[in-house]
């Protein structure tokens, strides 16, 4: 029994969630979404067990490098998941969602990840890591909801206007009220735990707070799209398709700042 | 002066600066920022004028960059301050709704009718209403009563201190870009060094790098000591992570670097035919030596931290750092050379020995000493405090605004032949669903008592 053995079971648990929420979606048999749930839900368990004993075993944040934090993310994405189906019964949102979760999980069991835990490099000894990057990947995890639900919402719509609309409770306004949600709960989040704690962290590693370093600057940029959604919707009452289009450029500018940052431009920031 | 005044209060003029500004971020992050002007000819050509003119190679620095941010703090304290006072005047002095038409037109509402007098329909109300933390205002007028249940009513400011709190951070940016001050100074162990605008001296006691068991860098260490007037003030070990302060100064370790001036190597020499042979001499680059018991001296003649050959097949080091270091040595027999040749310590059966004479001896590059330095970043940041000031701000008024918002019931009792009938409406500023809820389980609980 190991961290690896553990993190491979989570994956399979997922895919099998999967698989049932993608049955659920062909056969419309509510109880096989239920398991589907069901399945997320203990994947989300044994996954904090592997991501404790990830802790344990390197004696740091299970989010130093590539793949510690592509499986933190996927954790945090299911947690999210967990929540918002929870408080506002999304289950047709589970299927997609759940491919976006595997194609993390993919993404770090691929051998281009090295899988071994590294000592920390001097300036990632600090109690920073652990509120900076958490409280930001759980705020990126409800926009990866609100983009899911978005894009959701797009082609529902679209239907809806064809005359095609399918009778169900995940009607198209629902899918657009869920997704101002998610970037409601996630937007203070990434608030705090990538600009606040972020800057916090810089001034005391770095000397200073700000430095319009790429990653910082993606960071903000990806504040500055989520804050357009936000007064465009609130106070010019965007609803719909043009408030979908702006939370999906705003998740892709939150992935962008994630990893895309790291492999094109150079920076400071080069661990993650 | 007046439409002036109406543009900036806009929140249109928001949304069109906040584009530009990010629009301008991403094209920042794709021209790499402060780099020469050859640098960019080289990469761009022709265009490097171009972005020289626009001040694109130094965008967030440059003067319309700035005016932009300028635009939209202008901007967003108009908006705050030509807002607050009917916000204030809505909290402190709310109106209540008198027309039931009013009530019907809000997407949260129900009526119905109660067999009860107006006197105890208002009592159960204001029971219920006040079991969930309600503050009620209200006022009767013959067979009618007109209430306004509200709670969180902070909720409705939590967007203006979000706006104060990016208000006052911006403020501390200026403050940290005029008032501010940065430099890099570097240490060898011992040295006092003058720090500049400051009326104190620092001296550095010790400066040592730790490595892990795999030999990657744990940590950097440099002890400081803070010289005031003759007097020694203070000493800290700072690290990365762990910078001292010091009468508004902060001074972080930043870097740190090899001395490779005047190195000492220790080498191991052995005899291949006779296994217990070992001798270590540890020496300077430059002297020579005897070996004890043998007639023979050595000398280090070079030391190279990162040993490589160049494409014009020069030695040479690869960087400062050792990464493969290696030592040319030389053996002789009173005037005569009997071998030279270079000795690797990470590669020790590399090593390329030339002999004159037949020998036995063969060497090893066990270990060197090189005095190391340090680099300390010598900061003065009066905008700081601002920015954390303004963080509190903008995270207060952020979990008021999403995570706290403001709700409202506004209802209507009107009596009629010793019924009274209810009509009620909730407005929340968001999360409506929320508030749905809560209102359903509101007028069920009423209907449902006798």
């Amino acid at each position: 029994m190991n961290e690896s053995i553990l993190f491979l079971t989570t994956f399979i648990v997922y895919i099998i969630s999967a698989f049932f929420y993608f049955s659920f979606l062909f056969s419309k048999r509510e109880n096989l979404a239920r398991v589907g749930f069901k399945l997320a839900f203990s994947g989300l368990l044994i996954h904090t067990l592997a991501l404790l004993w990830r802790t344990f075993e390197s004696g740091h944040a299970p989010f130093t490098n590539m793949y510690e934090s592509l499986s933190f993310f996927a954790w945090s994405s299911i947690l999210a998941y967990v929540i918002i189906e929870f408080k506002y019964k999304i289950r047709k949102a589970g299927p997609y969602f759940m491919l976006i979760v595997i194609a993390l999980m993919a993404l770090a069991s691929s051998p281009l990840m090295s899988k071994e835990a590294t000592p920390l490099v001097p300036a990632l000894q600090s109690y920073w890591l652990w509120l900076h990057v958490s409280v930001t990947l759980l705020g990126e995890a409800f926009f990866a909801l609100a983009f899911i639900t978005s894009i959701m919402y797009l082609v529902a719509d679209s239907r809806e206007k064809k005359g095609k609309g399918i009778k169900s409770k995940l009607t198209s306004e629902k899918l657009d009220s869920i997704s101002y949600r998610c970037i409601a709960i996630g937007f203070p989040l990434f608030t705090l735990g990538g600009l606040v704690f972020g800057m916090i962290w810089a001034y005391k590693a770095w000397g200073r707070y700000w430095g319009w370093d790429p990653k910082e600057t993606w960071s903000l940029i990806t504040w500055f799209v989520f804050a357009l959604y936000l007064h465009t919707r609130i106070i010019m009452g965007w609803k719909g398709r043009r408030s979908a289009y702006v939370a999906v450029i705003g998740f892709l500018a939150a992935i962008f700042t994630y990893f895309g940052v790291n492999y094109f431009l150079a920076g400071l920031h080069s661990y993650l | 002066m007046k439409s002036l005044l109406k543009s900036f209060s806009s929140v249109k003029l928001a949304i069109v600066l906040l584009i530009i500004i990010t629009i301008a971020s991403v094209v920042g992050t794709l021209i790499p920022q402060q780099r020469s002007l050859s640098e960019y000819v080289a990469r761009y050509g022709q265009l490097a004028n171009l972005f020289n003119r626009f001040q694109l190679t130094k965008l967030y620095q440059s003067w319309w960059f700035i005016s932009l941010l300028f635009l939209l703090t202008l901007n967003i304290l108009i908006c705050t301050l030509t807002r607050f006072p009917s916000k204030l005047r809505k909290a402190l002095q709310p109106k209540l709704i008198k027309e039931r038409k009013n009530i019907l037109v809000l997407k949260i509402k129900d009526s119905f009718r109660k067999n009860w007098s107006l006197v105890k329909t208002k009592e159960e109300l204001k029971k219920e209403l006040s079991s969930r933390h309600y503050r009620l205002k209200e006022e009767v007028k013959e067979n009618k009563a007109f209430f306004l249940a509200r709670k969180r009513t902070l909720g409705l400011f939590g967007v203006d201190f979000v706006h104060l709190g990016i208000l006052i951070i911006l403020a501390g940016g200026i403050i940290s870009g005029l008032g501010g001050f940065r430099k890099n100074l570097t240490f060898s162990e011992g040295e006092v060094l003058d720090i500049p605008e400051a009326e104190f001296k620092l001296r550095l006691d010790k400066f040592e790098t730790e490595y892990y068991p795999d030999g990657s860098v744990r940590d950097w260490k440099s002890t400081l000591t803070v010289i005031e007037n003759g007097k020694l003030h203070l000493s800290k070990t700072i690290e990365v992570n762990h910078p001292l302060s010091y009468k508004g100064f902060v001074f972080y370790q930043s870097s740190y670097g090899w001395d490779w001036t005047n190195p000492s190597v220790e080498i191991w020499v052995k005899k291949r035919k006779d296994p217990s042979f070992l001798r270590k001499i540890e020496m300077k680059v430059g002297e020579r030596m005897r070996l004890e018991g043998e007639n023979i001296q050595i000398s280090v003649l070079h030391f190279i931290p990162d040993f490589v050959i160049n494409e014009r097949n020069e030695i040479t080091t690869r960087s400062l750092e050792p990464n493969n270091p290696a030592a040319f040595i030389e053996g002789w027999e009173g005037d005569e050379k009997i071998l030279s040749g270079w000795i690797f310590s990470k590669f020790p059966d590399f090593a390329r020995i030339r002999s004159e004479k037949e020998t036995d001896l063969f060497f090893e590059l066990k270990n060197f000493k090189a005095s190391q330095f340090s680099v300390i970043q010598a900061a003065k940041d009066p905008g700081v405090n601002f920015i954390w000031v303004g963080c509190t701000f903008l995270m207060i008024g952020l979990a008021f605004a999403f995570y706290w918002p403001t709700r409202e019931i506004k209802i209507i009792l009107e009596e009629i032949q010793g019924k009274t009938e209810i009509i009620a409406g909730g407005i929340a500023s968001k999360n409506r669903e929320a508030l749905q809820s809560e209102f359903e389980k509101i007028t069920d609980s009423l209907r449902r008592l006798r």
